[in-house]
């Protein structure tokens, strides 16, 4: 047997397969938390306890998710082993801690031990994984718009948690708020835009294509979203220092009118980007993670339009919930099946039974109560925001907790599918195509 | 374009369209459509009692590399007369959806 080098070089599998499992649990949590206390969104999103779920969402459940998905995705993407293989039996611990530790904090009313402790130990890690994702780009370049936008959006994710521990700081220190600024929009930009919208638009480029069998989109519309969310990150940190330097209002307001523009500009090529992929497919009906995929994209308009409507917080919702949310659970139930088929079936030695197809480790009668349950709290939560009405904030809660449980159900049923003591045993006649 | 698959033999033990045909028992997991017509297989040559195919995947760095490699030299074993199966794992040409056959496509449901 000869291949080329570095096929398929990622991490152990426990370690994606742990943290994927661990987001999908964060999602229930965070959930219940909403359904339990709808009040959090109706309420100034500023307060305690609605900082402190927006960080059990970003940090421990997608965030989580990504770095999981990044022990395995670069080696995929460029080809050759990921640097530092076992880097992530101390990055994904130290996420999860700090990541606890900073909902804690934050719920506690920004107890600032909590916040600096767990500030750091995410910084650490998220500065590791940057580091791993580098080294691993060093190895073998990335010779395209997808790997090279994954790379800077891993990047992005690494600046994120070091602009919101700055934050955190400016919050408890005169001195350093009059240095730095105060700048939360600056931390959410960096890490719905940078990380988060780079990062789905430049692994979504190649996995949607091989998802849906689609001769591919158009690698200048990758490019371009990339240029446009470094603009608008590089407006969002003009408009953050503008004060602190001494610049005229107009000046911030001007940089903040640019961030906006890029932002939107950078959105919709998404949505074209993805429609074209889906108008070159070969596979007419998708899989239904991939449609839960596909459909996050709706959310790009939709919080477009609550942007240009004036609510802009409610923007942040649809477009964390909805279009990041919504990505993310698409993409983890595809990813989970592959990171445990691999792990049981890949190198085993000859079976007298031929391994089961990928798409019969899921349930899928599960996948519409995801993805209705996912994406029917996604809209009404925005819509709670702005009607400030805490029974739509419940429905949605409970929409999202409906969602979130069968999403959780189905991850573990995928693994024990794979991993259990009868790994291949049929579950359910599965028609999808 | 349809994959076109180079057939060599030199004192063949099995016809390389035999072990061709065999292949089409290994199936992409993900996909669930067999290597030759996902138009994976690239060339098939059997030199006396040993078989070597020269294969892509889907996609460069595919997880599943070594199932299916795994599962093309299994079914090349148990050809009668095979004593040694080897997988050439190539990423030129690069696979596209329109290397699948006409079965390939119809078994996905495109024709």
């Amino acid at each position: 047997m000869t291949h080329p080098p570095g096929a398929s070089g990622g991490a152990h599998p426990f370690l994606p397969v742990s943290a994927l499992l661990g987001g999908a649990l964060a999602m229930v949590v965070g959930s219940a938390w909403l359904l339990a206390d709808p009040a959090t969104l109706t309420s100034y999103l500023g307060a305690p306890t609605a900082v402190a779920l927006t960080h059990l969402f970003t940090l421990l459940c997608v965030t989580l998710v990504y770095v999981g998905t990044l022990q395995q995705l670069p080696a995929v993407l460029l080809v050759t082993d990921l640097a530092w293989t076992r880097l992530g039996f101390v990055a994904l611990p130290l996420l999860v801690v700090g990541g606890a530790a900073l909902v804690h904090g934050f719920a506690a009313g920004f107890r600032p031990g909590a916040l600096a402790a767990g500030g750091l130990a995410v910084t650490v890690s998220l500065a590791l994984v940057a580091a791993q994702t580098l080294r691993t780009a060093r190895r073998s370049p990335p010779r395209d718009a997808a790997s090279r936008g994954l790379v800077t959006a891993v990047c992005y994710l690494a600046l994120t948690v070091a602009f919101g521990t700055l934050l955190a700081g400016a919050r408890s220190s005169p001195a350093l708020a009059s240095s730095v600024g105060y700048a939360p929009a600056l931390h959410q930009t960096t890490g719905l835009i940078g990380a988060f919208l780079l990062g789905i638009a430049a692994s979504g480029h190649k996995l949607l294509a091989m998802f849906a069998l689609s001769k591919g989109g158009s690698a200048w519309r990758v490019t371009a979203i990339a240029w446009l969310v470094h603009a608008c990150v590089a407006a969002s940190l003009a408009a953050a220092l503008a004060p602190v330097v001494g610049w005229p209002p107009a000046a911030a307001r001007a940089a903040y009118a640019v961030a906006t523009v890029a932002l939107c500009a950078a959105g919709a090529l998404q949505v074209v980007e993805v429609g074209a992929l889906l108008k070159r497919r070969l596979r007419k009906r998708l899989e239904a993670p991939v449609q839960r995929y596909v459909l996050a994209h709706a959310f790009l308009p939709y919080a477009g339009v609550l942007l240009a409507s004036g609510h802009g917080e409610a923007a942040v919702v649809a477009a964390l919930l909805g279009f990041v949310g919504l990505a993310v659970s698409g993409m983890l139930v595809k990813i989970l099946s592959f990171l445990t088929w691999t792990a049981a079936f890949g190198s085993a030695p000859r079976r007298a039974a031929p391994p089961p197809l990928l798409r019969e480790l899921a349930r899928p009668r599960l996948e519409p109560v995801i993805t209705v349950g996912l994406a029917t709290g996604a809209v009404l939560a925005p819509l709670a925001v702005v009607t400030l009405s805490t029974p739509v904030a419940a429905l949605a809660g409970a929409a999202l907790l409906a969602g979130a449980g069968a999403q959780l159900w189905q991850a573990v049923t995928v693994v024990w599918r794979a991993l259990g003591p009868d790994p291949g045993r049929p579950l359910e006649a599965v028609t999808t195509r | 374009m349809t994959t076109t698959v180079e057939l060599v033999e030199r004192d063949a033990a099995v016809p390389a369209a035999e072990a061709l045909r065999t292949l089409q028992e290994v199936l992409d997991p993900e996909l669930g459509v067999d290597v030759v017509n996902l138009g994976l297989v690239y060339a098939v040559t059997v030199e006396g009692a040993a078989v070597c195919v020269r294969m892509t995947l889907t996609t460069p760095g595919c997880p599943l590399h070594a199932s299916i490699e795994e599962q093309v030299r299994g079914a090349l074993s148990r050809l009668p007369g095979v004593d040694h199966a080897a997988v050439e794992l190539v990423w030129d040409p690069p696979w596209t959806p329109m290397a699948m056959t006409a079965e390939g496509k119809r078994q996905l449901g495109f024709l």
